[in-house]
């Protein structure tokens, strides 16, 4: 079988580090693991067949490839696992340690920003009888833990152990711009451990998800803990999920005796500076750069950032990351040396998924012509490998340039598929689409619209930042396009969403 | 190992600067000279070749106080007319120290350059006057230009062998082109010739001569395909006629930039009719030549100076057949000469006329190249800060073009908007030496600054101004990207600048703003 890697790698970013707690004794005894008992019958293998979109040529159906991670109970005919393992899924089978017989299934909801999925089988009779998995809190540092599932090296259930190093918020790499609390480990986590159940005293403490190559750093295994799960959890309880809310802004640690005094936090530890702020974000009407935050829901924030939350300092955004859109919370700030307050309601921030891996989706485009248009976004850069500096500084600062404000949805020509009518043409794949006709591009969709209108005799392309529009004659593009759609082998010459 | 790189990642702001050489630097050999051989090399020309060599030291563009190791580099140079001697700019490049070398005696005598254009890549040395100088230059003979060479010509490059010995390699000139030389900027006259040169150690510059004459100077020589690249005579006698007058001008450029018209659909809708002549006008740079004649983005061009512009932006040259628009301007005409151009605008013919000039490097926004000089610096308080040029930018090389440098590098190749805010140069803080009053701030580099103390930052000179004029006790430093605000003490600051002051970094100067 084809194993696909399901524990991803990322580079090392050095954060503030977290303050260890003396940890209590808390005694676990090493107990001998029943199999036949069924006690472990909740965890179960998760074998997944997938199809990676392949947006190289969008028209196409992608790549098969199959995979396969951990799951386990946690209710009715309820399983969790993370996201990454039933990412673009074909075809779904859970089977159990004790019987051979694959029980198809099925994603009941999955959110990629906090790698976690829920699904389901589709005959839930046989998982009837089992017990689903309770869940426990946040593990102390030096408490033993066990991780459960089926890594590679075997078929059968697998328990590796180790102890918890450390409570830190860290980057999720399944979409590469989401952040959270995480736990690092170091019992032994391989891949196909992805999902799998992390039980201290029998309960739940985390599900395992990441960790390096061993040519990276040894024993470092990281799983998602009980606030996150819960989080999830508590978001698709009105049958849906909504995301993370954001405060969209970036803050700077003040740690320059002039800063603070300019600032007006006299240097007392408290306070962080306000260095940027998404418009379109939660905060973006609220705070201004060189704001200082003081606190957030009347937890003090330190200069760093960080917040003493339930008993240990964590990254001001922790408390922010346990509420739901439309949750309210309250800001202490100084402007201008004085300190005021807000109350903000939560949202998500939109702009910053494009930056981040998307799965389960179709990939969007428009042909004309044999000119092949795509939203710019993560999947796009990573399968064309643009390297058009004008594509990768818009990509690079959509956020900190704030360029979504102007053009949400930039769109790159991508490709042109050689034909006489567009020879001229390749030399500008890979750039950007300013204009058509006179119309700004700020969408797919717009790309759509400009080139069904037929009251021009020319369609004229300009692109960003290059230095000639292209120009096609309507009445030969539209001669050509049947002819390119057929050679190139293009079943639709548009998919830009599910209305 | 991967754990190594990834610290290395979180540091590459601080440590991948490596300035440019232009070149590998010759090996020196010191030999004892024997007579024995040299009798039997002819010497035609040898009568009129000295050998330079140069040690040139450039400074370090991340830490600008300071300099790079000094090098050699090794060249062929002619004999001119006044006893001055021919080389290629990049022999001259920040040169610490020239002198000149009799072939075959090993006579040696040092030198000055009296003009230099790195853009044509040209450059003229002397030895001040002495008896040595006399005795030096009393047996040579100065060599003649031909700018004859057409396509098809036979030249020779001439290299000299450890004892003087002539050696000559003979090339064919098989095209003649328009490219850029050396530095960024419009394309000069360059032949390409075929054949196979025996390699030497005169890396720098070596002469071809046609004849007995000088038809130009090696730029290049891909040895895998043998395809050389010659500086041409034509642009040589353009830089002497510049020189001799007694100050020069430089070569002029027009300051547009030209779109082919070859594709039938673009051209039917530009209203051009088959088989016509024309370019479009993409661009018009702002006070150029082009700019100053009237010319505007959307006008076709037609001729200039009554040579008809075809569709690829080529006229025809009575020498070198089709050739870029560009060399009727650049290398067949001087700074001050007029210039008189058809454009369609509208779909009605204009005749533009206009006075040739050129954009001085120090004109635009961020410094297309720098030689003989060191960078502009301001350092206060462990705060770097330095005028964007093109060479800081390719010291980080085309790979490594993300986060602050991708954002930098976008702002040299579209200046405008900056330009039109009235910046004469981009200044931005590079790096964060760790003094105590710089605290929290040693993370940042790459930063664009937009005002300091409430004053707008038009270039270096008004950033050492700002910091005279705190209000509080303070220096407010704004930034155009995050974090946005720095605040520095103004004490601290003064204090700082006086410890880095010889201290561990042997910083002589806090800055450099000549």
């Amino acid at each position: 079988m084809n194993i696909r890697p399901l524990l991803t790698l990322f580079a090392l970013a050095l954060l503030p580090p977290v303050m260890a707690q003396p940890a209590p004794e808390t005694p676990t005894a090493s107990q001998a693991i029943d199999l036949g008992s069924g006690a472990w019958d909740g965890v179960v293998n998760i074998d997944v067949s997938v199809l990676v979109p392949d947006y190289r040529e969008p028209w196409n159906a992608g790549q098969p490839s199959g995979g396969s991670g951990t799951g386990f109970l946690i209710g009715k005919n309820r399983f969790l696992t993370n996201a990454h393992v039933v990412s673009n899924a074909t075809r779904i089978l859970i089977r159990t340690s004790n019987d051979p017989e694959p029980h198809p299934a099925k994603i009941v909801h999955i959110a990629h920003d906090c790698d976690l999925a829920l699904i389901e089988a589709e005959d839930p009779a046989h998982f009837e009888k089992l017990k689903p998995l309770d869940f426990g809190g946040i593990p102390q540092l030096n408490t033993e833990v066990i991780a459960v599932g089926y890594p590679i090296g075997g078929d059968r259930i697998s328990v590796t152990r180790g102890v918890v190093s450390r409570i830190d918020f860290r980057p999720y790499s399944h979409t590469s711009v989401d952040s959270h609390l995480a736990i690092q480990v170091d019992a032994a986590i391989n891949p196909g451990n992805s999902g799998g159940p992390v039980l201290q005293g029998g309960k739940v403490v985390g599900v395992a998800f990441q960790g390096f190559s061993g040519r990276v750093a040894q024993n470092v295994g990281y799983m998602i803990p009980v606030p996150v799960i819960k989080r999830f959890l508590k978001d698709i309880e009105d049958g849906r999920y909504d995301h993370y809310v954001d405060l969209a802004a970036s803050d700077f640690p003040i740690e320059n005796p002039a800063q603070a005094k300019a600032l007006g936090t006299h240097g007392g530890g408290v306070g962080v500076m306000v260095a940027d702020v998404e418009p379109a974000g939660s905060v973006g009407e609220i705070l201004k750069i060189g704001d200082v935050i003081l606190s957030i829901d009347d937890n003090p924030v330190l200069n760093n950032g960080l917040v003493r939350f339930e008993g240990e300092l964590m990254d001001m955004n922790e408390i922010v990351e346990r509420k739901f859109a439309g949750d309210k919370i309250k800001l202490e700030f100084l402007r201008g040396g004085k300190k005021q307050e807000a109350t903000v309601t939560l949202k998500r921030f939109d702009p910053y998924v494009r930056l981040g891996a998307t799965y389960n989706q179709r990939p969007r485009y428009v042909v004309f012509a044999g000119l092949v248009f795509q939203p710019m976004d993560r999947n796009l850069m990573d399968a064309h490998q643009i390297r058009d500096r004008t594509v990768s500084y818009v990509f690079d600062n959509f956020l900190t340039d704030k360029l979504y404000v102007e053009r949400p949805e930039p769109v790159v020509l991508t490709n042109v598929l050689p034909d006489e009518v567009n020879t001229w043409l390749t030399p500008y794949a890979h750039s950007i689409v300013d204009e058509i006709n006179g119309v700004k591009i700020k969408s797919l969709k717009d790309v759509q619209s400009a080139l069904a209108k037929k009251d021009q005799a020319f369609i004229e392309i300009r692109l960003l930042e290059k230095s000639r529009p292209l120009v096609l004659k309507r009445e030969l593009a539209e001669a050509a396009h049947p002819r390119i759609m057929q050679t190139y082998n293009i079943q639709g010459d548009s998919f830009v969403g599910e209305e | 190992m991967k754990l190594f790189t990834s610290f290395l990642l979180l540091a590459t702001s601080a440590s991948c600067l490596h300035a440019q050489s232009p070149g590998p630097a010759a090996p020196k050999k010191k030999r004892v000279l024997t007579n024995a051989a040299a009798a039997a090399q002819p010497t035609v020309q040898n009568s009129s070749l000295v050998k330079v060599n140069a040690t040139s030291q450039s400074y370090n563009l991340h830490l600008p106080w300071q300099k790079e190791s000094p090098s050699g580099r090794r060249g062929l140079g002619v004999v001119l007319a006044g006893n001055r001697v021919l080389v290629t700019a990049q022999m001259a490049a920040d040169a610490t120290y020239l002198e000149l070398e009799l072939p075959e005696s090993g006579q040696k005598t040092p030198a000055k350059v009296v003009a230099v254009d790195y853009e044509a890549n040209l450059a003229l040395l002397e030895s001040p006057p002495s008896d040595k100088q006399k005795a030096f230059f009393a047996g040579l003979k100065p060599m003649s230009i031909d700018a004859s060479a057409r396509i098809g010509d036979a030249v020779t490059i001439l290299q000299t062998g450890r004892v003087g010995e002539l050696i000559e390699s003979p090339l064919n000139i098989s095209k003649v082109m328009s490219r850029r030389y050396i530095v960024e900027g419009s394309g000069f006259l360059v032949y390409e010739a075929t054949g196979i040169i025996r390699s030497e150690a005169n890396s720098f510059t070596l002469p071809v001569v046609k004849g007995n004459k000088l038809a130009g100077l090696l730029l290049s020589y891909d040895s895998k395909n043998q395809v050389t690249t010659i500086l041409p005579a034509p642009i040589i006698e353009h830089f002497l006629k510049d020189v001799a007058d007694g100050s020069y001008e430089g070569f002029p450029g027009l300051g547009m930039e030209l779109q082919a018209t070859q594709d039938e659909q673009f051209r039917e809708f530009l209203g051009l009719k088959p088989n016509e002549p024309g370019v479009l006008i993409s661009a018009v740079v702002k006070g150029a030549s082009a700019e100053q004649a009237g010319m505007k983005k959307g006008d076709i061009l037609v001729s200039i100076n009554g040579f008809t512009i075809d569709s690829r932006g080529d006229y025809k040259d009575p020498q070198y057949g089709a050739l870029s628009a560009g060399h009727l301007v650049r290398g067949r005409a001087y700074v001050g000469d007029k210039v008189e151009m058809k454009v369609i605008r509208e779909g009605k013919e204009v005749t533009l006329n206009g006075t040739l000039a050129r954009k001085k490097p120090e004109a635009h926004l961020v410094l297309p190249y720098q030689f003989d000089r060191g960078p502009r610096y301001v350092l206060m308080g462990g705060l770097l800060f330095q005028e964007l040029s093109q060479p800081y930018l390719d010291a980080f090389g085309e790979e490594q073009r993300s986060g602050a440098i991708l954002r930098l590098a976008r702002i040299a190749t579209n200046p405008e908007k900056y330009e039109e805010a009235g910046r004469k140069k981009l200044v931005f803080l590079s790096l964060v030496l760790p003094t105590p009053g710089a605290q929290g701030y040693d993370k940042l580099g790459g930063q664009v600054v937009n005002k300091v103390n409430g004053k707008v930052i038009n270039d270096l000179n008004d950033l050492a101004e700002a910091f005279k004029s705190a209000k509080e006790t303070w220096h407010v430093i704004e930034l155009d990207d995050f974090p946005h605000i720095l605040h520095l003490d103004t004490f601290n600051a003064e204090r700082d600048n006086m410890r880095l002051l010889g201290g561990a970094y042997r910083i002589g100067s806090l800055k450099r703003l000549e």
